[in-house]
C-alpha cells in the first residue's frame, strides 16, 4: 500500500478532514492551480483521489485522524481544525493557517459557575477537548480540575450537573443562549489549519514551499480586496 | 494453555527469520564502518540510576521514562537514549585523559509513550560518540560518518539537515528574553508551528526587530535558504560565532565529499535539551521521523564532573529498516543450506554428517536434518 508511493516519483498526499473543512481547502487549492477533477464526483466511492499530472493523491479522513496520518507519514500534508491540532499534540509542522473555519474555544457553563473560576477550588469539567481543557486549567489557571471526556453535545454536561462547566467550541453562541448557558472565559481563537510531516519537509522542501507560498500569497491576496 | 500467552505488550515486538537476519546485516554493516573510523565499542547497562536521565541532564521527559525501583528504594531508569550513559562512563573511567575518545554502541532503548500511536516503545540504536575533541574537524567527521552510513547500507534518497542551536540562543540573549519565554519559543520552533511563535512574541511584549527576526527562524518559507542570509539577520557575537562555524564545517564536509547530502536549517531545534552546538538529523522517505539524530553537547560531561566537549549521533535502527524496506533496497543475506539424511538408509547420517562439517568449515552456514517425515520421533507403518 504505502509501498505505492516508491513505485517510480513521489507522490504528494493530502489527508483532508471530512465536511466543509475540505471542501473549503479543494476551494483554495483550485485557486492556486491544484484540482483534483475525480473528487468532485459525488457519487464516487473511490478512497484515494489522484491527480497524475501533479503527481497528487488526497483522501478524506475524520478530522481527529489527520494529524496521525501526518505524523505517521502516510500523508505528507494535512488539513484539520486547530482544536484537533493542538488536541492531538502530535509530532507535526504547523506551517499556514487557511484563515477559515473561525472560531473560539472556550469554558462555557450557567453565569453562576463564574466564581468557581476565580477560586482554585477542584471543579468538574466536562469536554470533547481533555488534552486542551487540561492544558487550560493546570498550566494557564493553576487550577486541578476533574475531566470528563463526552463525545458530543457536550452543553448538556453543564445543564445537567454533570459538570461545573464545560470546554468547547464556540461558533456563534446560539445554542449557549438557548440553553442558559454563557461564555465564561475564552481558551484560544481556532482556524484551520495547514499541517506537514517533518520528513516530508524536508524530502520534498521545493514542492511544498511552492504551495505554501502560493497560497499564503492567495490568502494574502484575498485578505486585501 | 492460554492463547493469551502469545500475545506481546502494546509497542512491543518479536523479530526473527528473514527480518532478523537482514537486521543483523545492517547493524554489521555499521558497525564496519564506525570501527573504521576508529571507533571502540561500548556497552552501558540497560538500566541506571534515574538522575542520569533527569530534566537537569535534559533527555526525554520523566513520564516518558519507564521507572522502577530497586530493593533500597532507588528509583531506576530503562534508558531512553545511550548518551548520557555513555558521558557517565566516560567521566568515570576517562576523568583524566585529555586525548579524542570514540566510542560506539548498539543496544535497545526504551520509552514510555501513549498507547495506541503506532509507535515502539523499544527500538534498537546503534551510535557513535566523540568525546574531548571540541573542534569543527570532530563535528565533521560525525556528519560524514552519517551520510557515509546510510550510503553503506544502500540507501539513494536522503538529506542531512544541519542547525546550530547557538544560533537561536545568541538571538534570544541579544532580544533580552527571560529564561522562560526562550523555552516556550524553542517548543513553538522545533515544531515549526509559526502562529503559536508570533501569538508569544507579542504576549511576551517582544520588541522589534528582534519579533521579525526570531519569527524568521520560525518560518520555513521564503527566508534564509543560506548561511550569509542568517548571518545578516544579526548583530551579536553568539549567533556570528554558530554561523562561521557553520562555515567552517561546510568546508571539512566538501573534504569528504559529502556536501551534496546535508543542507541546513537554523531553525531546527532539539527536544533534547543537552545539545550546545552543531546538531542534525537525517530523513528518509518511507518513516514519518528522522532516522539519524545527533549533535554536539559540550557540558554534559560536566554533569558527571567531567569538562569535556562532546559530539555524537544515533541511529534508530528500526527505523532505517523500515525505510530500507519500503523504499525496497535489496539486503544481501542468506538463508542456510540445509542437508537431509534418511535414517532409514544405514550409513547415511555418518555420510551427510561429514558432508555438513565440511562445508561448515568452508564458512557456510548448513544444517543436518533428517528427510521430510522420516524423523526418528515418528513411527513408521
Amino acid at each position: 500500500m504505502a509501498d505505492q508511493r516508491f513505485n517510480d516519483e513521489h507522490y504528494l498526499t493530502f489527508a483532508l478532514g471530512k465536511g466543509r473543512l475540505a471542501n473549503k481547502t479543494l476551494e483554495i487549492l483550485e485557486q492556486v492551480g491544484i484540482t483534483c477533477e475525480e473528487m468532485k464526483d459525488k457519487n464516487s466511492r473511490k478512497l484515494i483521489f489522484v491527480n497524475e499530472e501533479l503527481k497528487m493523491k488526497f483522501f478524506l479522513a475524520k478530522g481527529p485522524d489527520v494529524p496521525t496520518y501526518v505524523e505517521l507519514g502516510s500523508a505528507d500534508i494535512g488539513v484539520a481544525g486547530s482544536d484537533t491540532v493542538m488536541e492531538e499534540n502530535r509530532n507535526v509542522y504547523e506551517v499556514l493557517d487557511l484563515g477559515f473555519g473561525k472560531c473560539k474555544m472556550c469554558v462555557c457553563g450557567p453565569a453562576s459557575a463564574r466564581e468557581l473560576l476565580q477560586r482554585h477550588e477542584r471543579i468538574r469539567v466536562a469536554s470533547k477537548y481533555p488534552n486542551i481543557a487540561k492544558d487550560y486549567f493546570y498550566n494557564k489557571k493553576h487550577q486541578t480540575v476533574d475531566l470528563i471526556k463526552l463525545n458530543g453535545s457536550v452543553e448538556l454536561g453543564a445543564l445537567v450537573q454533570l459538570s461545573d462547566v464545560i470546554v468547547d467550541i464556540v461558533e456563534t453562541g446560539s445554542t449557549l443562549r438557548e440553553n442558559g448557558l454563557v461564555v465564561l472565559e475564552e481558551v484560544c481563537p481556532l482556524s484551520a489549519r495547514m499541517i506537514v510531516n517533518p520528513v516530508s519537509m524536508q524530502m520534498e522542501k521545493e514542492r511544498i514551499r511552492d504551495l505554501v507560498l502560493k497560497i499564503r500569497n492567495y490568502l494574502a491576496e484575498k485578505g486585501e480586496a | 494453555m492460554s492463547k493469551r500467552l502469545l500475545h506481546t505488550p502494546e509497542g512491543v515486538r518479536d523479530i526473527y527469520g528473514r527480518e532478523y537476519a537482514k537486521k543483523q546485516e545492517v547493524e554489521r554493516v555499521l558497525h564496519d564502518l564506525i570501527a573504521g573510523y576508529g571507533y571502540e565499542g561500548i556497552q552501558p547497562p540497560t538500566f541506571e540510576f534515574f538522575d542520569v536521565f533527569s530534566r537537569e541532564i535534559g533527555t526525554k521527559p520523566s513520564k516518558e521514562l519507564y521507572k522502577f525501583f530497586d530493593k533500597e528504594g532507588n528509583t531506576l531508569a530503562l534508558r531512553p537514549d545511550f548518551t548520557p550513559s555513555i558521558a557517565r562512563c566516560a567521566a568515570k573511567y576517562y576523568m583524566e585523559e585529555r586525548i579524542p575518545l570514540r566510542f560506539t554502541y548498539k543496544g535497545n532503548t526504551f520509552s514510555n509513550t501513549s498507547n495506541l500511536q503506532g509507535k515502539l516503545k523499544e527500538v534498537t540504536q546503534m551510535g557513535a560518540e566523540l568525546m574531548n575533541d571540541g573542534s569543527v574537524e570532530a563535528d565533521g567527521e560525525m556528519i560524514a560518518l552519517v551520510v557515509e552510513a546510510l550510503r553503506a547500507v544502500g540507501l539513494k534518497e536522503f538529506q542531512v539537515s544541519i542547525g546550530q542551536v547557538e544560533y537561536f540562543k545568541g538571538l534570544c540573549q541579544e532580544a533580552g528574553l527571560d529564561e522562560e519565554t526562550e523555552l516556550d519559543l524553542r517548543t513553538c520552533i522545533s515544531g515549526k508551528n509559526f502562529f503559536a511563535a508570533q501569538e508569544l512574541l507579542s504576549e511576551r511584549n517582544v520588541k522589534e526587530p528582534y519579533r521579525g527576526i526570531l519569527l524568521k527562524v520560525a518560518d520555513l518559507f521564503n527566508t534564509m535558504n543560506s548561511l550569509s542570509e542568517a548571518k545578516a539577520l544579526v548583530r551579536n557575537d553568539r549567533s556570528l560565532a554558530a554561523i562561521e562555524r557553520l562555515e567552517k564545517l561546510d568546508k571539512v564536509l566538501k573534504l569528504y565529499g559529502v556536501e551534496d547530502s546535508v543542507s541546513y536549517d537554523l531553525g531546527m531545534l532539539s527536544k533534547y535539551n543537552y545539545y550546545t552546538g552543531v546538531i542534525f538529523r537525517a530523513y528518509t522517505y518511507g518513516v514519518g521521523s528522522a532516522v539519524v539524530t545527533g549533535g554536539r553537547y559540550d557540558t554534559l560531561l560536566g554533569h558527571f564532573g567531567k569538562d569535556a566537549p562532546a559530539v555524537g549521533f544515533a541511529i534508530v535502527i528500526d527505523d532505517l529498516l523500515e525505510a530500507l524496506s519500503r523504499q525496497r533496497v535489496e539486503i544481501k543475506t542468506s538463508a542456510p543450506e540445509t542437508v537431509s539424511y534418511d535414517p532409514q538408509i544405514p550409513g547415511d547420517f555418518e555420510k551427510k554428517l561429514e558432508l555438513v562439517q565440511k562445508m561448515r568449515r568452508e564458512g557456510k552456514n548448513a544444517a543436518l536434518t533428517a528427510s521430510a517425515g522420516k524423523g526418528r520421533d515418528e513411527s513408521h507403518g
